[in-house]
C-alpha cells in the first residue's frame, strides 16, 4: 500500500541525494520560505515577542479570518515563514502533540519538547516516501517552568536552533543584520515590540497597520502569579502565550 | 479472595512539616501463606520521592520496571527530573492505559515537590489501581490493612510533624494497622524525606 | 400459563437478615467501664434514623452495646432485660455482670441455628468493684477484655485501641512500665478521638455519641460531673453509679 508518509513497496522518496551530498529538495523548500513574508522573533528579559507581516494579494480578501500567529498551548505560540497550508498541517499536528503530552504529564510541554516534537514531523517529511518537504520556518517562542522563556526557529530540514533573535523569510539577512544591530541582553518586553515593529518596517512594502500585521508575547510570570497557581474556578494557570489584539497593535504603532 | 489480596501488603504515606514519609510492610505471602519477609514495596524514583506499589506481587515488579523505564525516559528527554507532580500523573496516564485489564496495584506517592520560590514543599498521592489520583493533603494509606490504617492514622496524625516526630506518627500507625491484618506484616520499612536527606529504617514488629 | 401457573418450577428467597451499620466500642478501668456506640441507623446507602441507641442500661451496673441488623438488637435486649426482671423477682437484687455474660451467651447460643445477626459488648462493673468488659461473636463465644471496638468501623478503631489502652507497639522506659487501666478523663478522651475518627472515614458512623460510664460503688464521680451533657441513669447513688455523655458527631 502506497500511502502519504507510509514506506510502500511503491512509494518512493522524493528527497534525494545529489551526487554532491545536497538534498536540493531541502534547498528548494528553503527557497520557497525565502520568498515567504517575514516574520521575526525577539527574546526579552522579561518575555518574547515574534510577529509577522500578513499582507493580502487582493483587497477582496477577507483577511480577518487570516491566522499567521497560533497559539499552540497556554505557553506556547508559533509564527511562519513559507507556505501557509503547510503551517496549518504542523500547527495541528504540534496542538495534538501539546495535548498528548498534557494527557500524560498534567502539564503542557516545555518549549524545547514542543520544538523537537515539530522538528521531528518536518525530519521525518524529508525521508518518508511519497512526501516532500515542509515548504515553511517557524520562530516556536515559549514558557516553561524550567528554562523560563525560549525562541527556536525550525527549518524545513528538521533542524532546529535557539535564538536571541532571529528573523526568517523575504528580508532575513536585512532584518537579521538590523537586530544584531539592536539587539542586548537587558531588552525589556515593551521595547522588544518596538524592536519587533522597526525591524519589520525596514522591509515592508506599503503601509503598515494592525491590519497588516500580527504580533504575539509571551509574558514571563511573576514569582507571586507563580506561586499563587492555579487561577480559582477555571483550575488552569494564567496563560503566558497571548496574541495582541487589533487595538494593542495599533496602539503600539501610533507610539 | 480478590486478586488485590493474593500477595497481601501495605503502604501508607504522610506529610510533616517541611517533609513526608512513607512506610509499608515486608511480607510476601500466598494467600495465608507467607513466603518472605524482605519483600520492599517501596521504591525511589528521584532523590526526594518514592513511590510505594502494594498489591499483586507480579505487577509490583512490572510496573516498577515500567515506570523506571518512564522516568529514565523523560530524565533524558527533558535534561531534568521529574517532579512529585508530574510523576503522579505519569503513574495516573500509565495506570489508565490499562483501564480495561488493569494492574492490580494501588500506588502511593511521597516527595519533596520544587516550590517556585526554590524551596521544596510537601507532597504526597495515591492512586486506584487504574489511576484515579488523590492528592491528600495529610495522609494516604493503599494496600491490604488500608481500613486500619484509615483508622489509626486518622487518630494518631496532626499537622505540622517534625521529621523525628513524624517517623514515630507513621511507624507507630502502620505496626498497629499491621498487627491487626493477617496479610500485611513480618516487618516494615520507612523513609522520611526531607528537602536534603533521606533517613531510612527497618521495623522489626511482631512477626507473625 | 394463563391459568396463573408455572411452566417452569420457580425459586423465591427470603433474607431475614440486614446490617444496620454503627459502632460500639466498650473500655474498662481499674473500677469503671465506658461503653460507647454512634446513633446513626443505616441500610445500604440510606440513613434510616440519625438516632437510634445501641447502647442499654440493663441494670445500676450494667450496660449493654448491641450493633448488627437492628431488629435483631432491639429484640435481643427486650429479652435480656425480661430475664433481668425475672431474676429480680425471684432473687430481690440485680443478676451480677458475670451472670449476666453468662447468660447473653446461653441465649445467643440457644438461636444457634438461627442467630441474632448481632455483635454485643457487656460493660460494667463485678461484684468485686472492677471495671469489666465482655464481648461476644452472634453465638454466644464470649470473652472478658480490657477494651473492644465492634461493628463497621471495628477495624478502624480496634488497631488504634490496641496502641493507646494496650500500648501494643510502644516500649515502656524501664523504670515506668506502662499502666494497666488508665482513668477515666483519659479513656473518655480515647473514646471521643475513636469515634471523631472513625465517623470522619467511615460512612455509616456519625450523627450522635452515647457513652456510658459506669462507676463502682464508692468511688468519687471525679470530674464526671463537670463534663458537658452528662446526665445520670443510676436509681441509687449510693451504689454503682450509670451516667451517660451525649455528644453530637458529623452528619454528613
Amino acid at each position: 500500500m502506497a500511502s502519504i508518509g507510509g514506506g510502500g513497496a511503491y512509494s518512493y522518496s522524493l528527497t534525494v541525494f545529489s551526487p554532491s551530498g545536497k538534498l536540493v529538495q531541502i534547498e528548494h523548500a528553503l527557497a520557497a520560505v525565502s520568498s515567504g513574508t517575514t516574520s521575526l522573533g525577539i527574546k526579552a528579559s522579561n518575555g518574547i515577542v515574534i510577529a509577522t507581516e500578513r499582507k493580502s494579494s487582493s483587497i477582496l480578501i477577507d483577511d480577518s479570518v487570516v491566522e499567521k500567529v497560533a497559539v499552540i498551548c497556554p505557553n506556547i505560540g508559533i509564527v511562519y515563514s513559507g507556505m501557509g497550508p503547510d503551517f496549518r498541517v504542523l500547527v495541528t499536528r504540534a496542538r495534538k502533540s501539546a495535548q498528548a503530552y498534557w494527557k500524560i504529564h498534567g502539564d503542557y510541554p516545555p518549549t524545547k519538547i514542543l520544538t523537537q516534537e515539530i522538528a521531528n514531523i518536518m525530519q521525518q517529511a524529508t525521508h518518508s516516501g511519497g512526501v516532500r518537504p515542509y515548504g515553511v520556518s517557524l520562530l516556536v517562542a515559549g514558557w516553561d517552568f524550567n528554562r523560563g522563556p525560549t525562541l527556536y526557529q525550525v527549518d524545513p530540514s528538521g533542524s532546529f536552533w535557539a535564538w536571541k533573535a532571529s528573523a526568517i523569510g523575504k528580508n532575513m539577512v536585512n532584518a537579521k543584520t538590523f537586530l544584531e544591530k539592536r539587539y542586548n541582553d537587558d531588552i525589556s518586553l515593551e521595547d522588544a515590540i518596538h524592536t519587533a515593529l522597526l525591524t519589520l518596517k525596514e522591509g515592508f512594502e506599503g503601509q503598515m497597520t494592525e491590519k497588516t500585521i500580527e504580533i504575539g508575547v509571551i509574558t514571563v510570570p511573576t514569582q507571586e502569579e507563580l506561586e499563587a497557581g492555579k487561577i480559582e474556578g477555571t483550575g488552569r494557570f494564567k496563560p503566558t502565550f497571548r496574541k495582541l489584539t487589533e487595538e494593542e497593535i495599533r496602539d503600539y504603532l501610533a507610539l | 479472595m480478590s486478586i488485590m489480596q493474593h500477595n497481601g501488603g501495605s503502604v501508607i504515606a504522610m506529610v510533616g512539616k517541611d517533609c513526608v514519609a512513607i512506610a509499608s510492610d515486608l511480607r510476601l505471602g500466598v494467600q495465608s501463606l507467607s513466603i518472605t519477609s524482605d519483600f520492599e514495596k517501596i521504591f525511589p524514583v528521584t532523590d526526594r520521592l518514592f513511590v510505594g506499589l502494594p498489591g499483586l506481587a507480579t505487577d509490583v515488579t512490572t510496573l516498577r520496571e515500567q515506570f523506571r523505564y518512564r522516568v529514565n525516559m523523560y530524565t533524558i528527554k527533558e535534561e531534568r527530573e521529574i517532579e512529585p507532580q508530574t510523576f503522579a500523573q505519569l503513574v495516573s496516564s500509565t495506570l489508565y492505559e490499562r483501564r480495561f485489564g488493569p494492574y492490580f496495584i494501588e500506588p502511593v506517592m511521597a516527595g519533596m515537590q520544587k516550590t517556585p520560590a526554590g524551596g521544596y514543599a510537601p507532597f504526597i498521592a495515591a492512586t486506584d489501581l487504574i489511576g484515579c489520583l488523590n492528592f491528600a493533603k495529610d495522609f494516604v494509606v493503599a494496600g491490604t490493612a488500608s481500613e486500619k490504617l484509615f483508622g489509626v492514622a486518622e487518630g494518631l496524625w496532626e499537622p505540622d510533624l517534625e521529621a523525628e516526630d513524624l517517623f514515630e506518627t507513621i511507624s507507630q500507625t502502620l505496626l498497629n494497622a499491621l498487627d491487626r491484618d493477617a496479610f500485611s506484616g513480618w516487618g516494615a520499612v520507612v523513609h522520611v524525606i526531607t528537602k536534603d536527606k533521606v533517613i531510612t529504617r527497618k521495623l522489626k514488629g511482631r512477626m507473625d | 400459563m394463563p391459568d396463573g401457573s408455572f411452566s417452569h418450577p420457580q425459586e423465591r428467597q427470603f433474607n431475614p437478615y440486614t446490617e444496620n451499620g454503627g459502632t460500639i466500642l466498650a473500655i474498662a478501668g481499674a473500677d469503671f467501664s465506658v461503653v460507647a456506640g454512634d446513633t446513626r441507623q443505616s441500610e445500604g446507602y440510606s440513613i434510616q434514623t440519625r438516632y437510634a441507641p445501641k447502647v442499654h442500661k440493663l441494670t445500676d451496673r450494667a450496660v449493654l452495646a448491641v450493633n448488627g441488623f437492628a431488629a435483631d438488637g432491639n429484640m435481643f435486649v427486650k429479652k435480656v432485660k425480661q430475664r433481668l426482671e425475672w431474676y429480680r423477682h425471684a432473687h430481690a437484687k440485680d443478676m451480677p455482670l458475670r451472670a449476666i455474660a453468662r447468660l447473653i451467651q446461653t441465649m445467643l447460643y440457644g438461636q444457634r441455628f438461627f442467630p441474632y445477626y448481632v455483635y454485643n459488648i457487656l460493660g460494667g462493673i463485678e461484684e468485686d468493684g472492677t471495671g469489666a468488659i465482655y464481648s461476644f461473636d452472634p453465638v454466644g463465644s464470649y470473652e472478658r477484655e480490657t477494651c473492644r471496638a465492634a461493628g463497621a468501623a471495628m477495624a478502624l478503631v480496634q488497631p488504634f485501641l490496641d496502641n493507646q489502652i494496650y500500648f501494643k507497639n510502644q516500649q515502656a522506659p524501664a523504670d515506668s512500665p506502662h499502666p494497666v487501666h488508665l482513668p477515666l478523663q483519659d479513656v473518655l478522651s480515647i473514646v471521643i478521638d475513636s469515634f471523631t475518627s472513625a465517623t470522619e472515614r467511615h460512612i455509616e458512623v456519625g450523627d450522635g455519641l452515647e457513652i456510658y460510664v459506669i462507676l463502682a460503688k464508692g468511688r468519687s464521680a471525679q470530674g464526671l460531673e463537670s463534663i458537658r451533657n452528662v446526665q445520670e441513669m443510676s436509681t441509687n447513688p449510693e451504689g454503682d453509679r450509670v451516667f451517660v455523655i451525649r455528644r453530637e458527631l458529623k452528619k454528613d
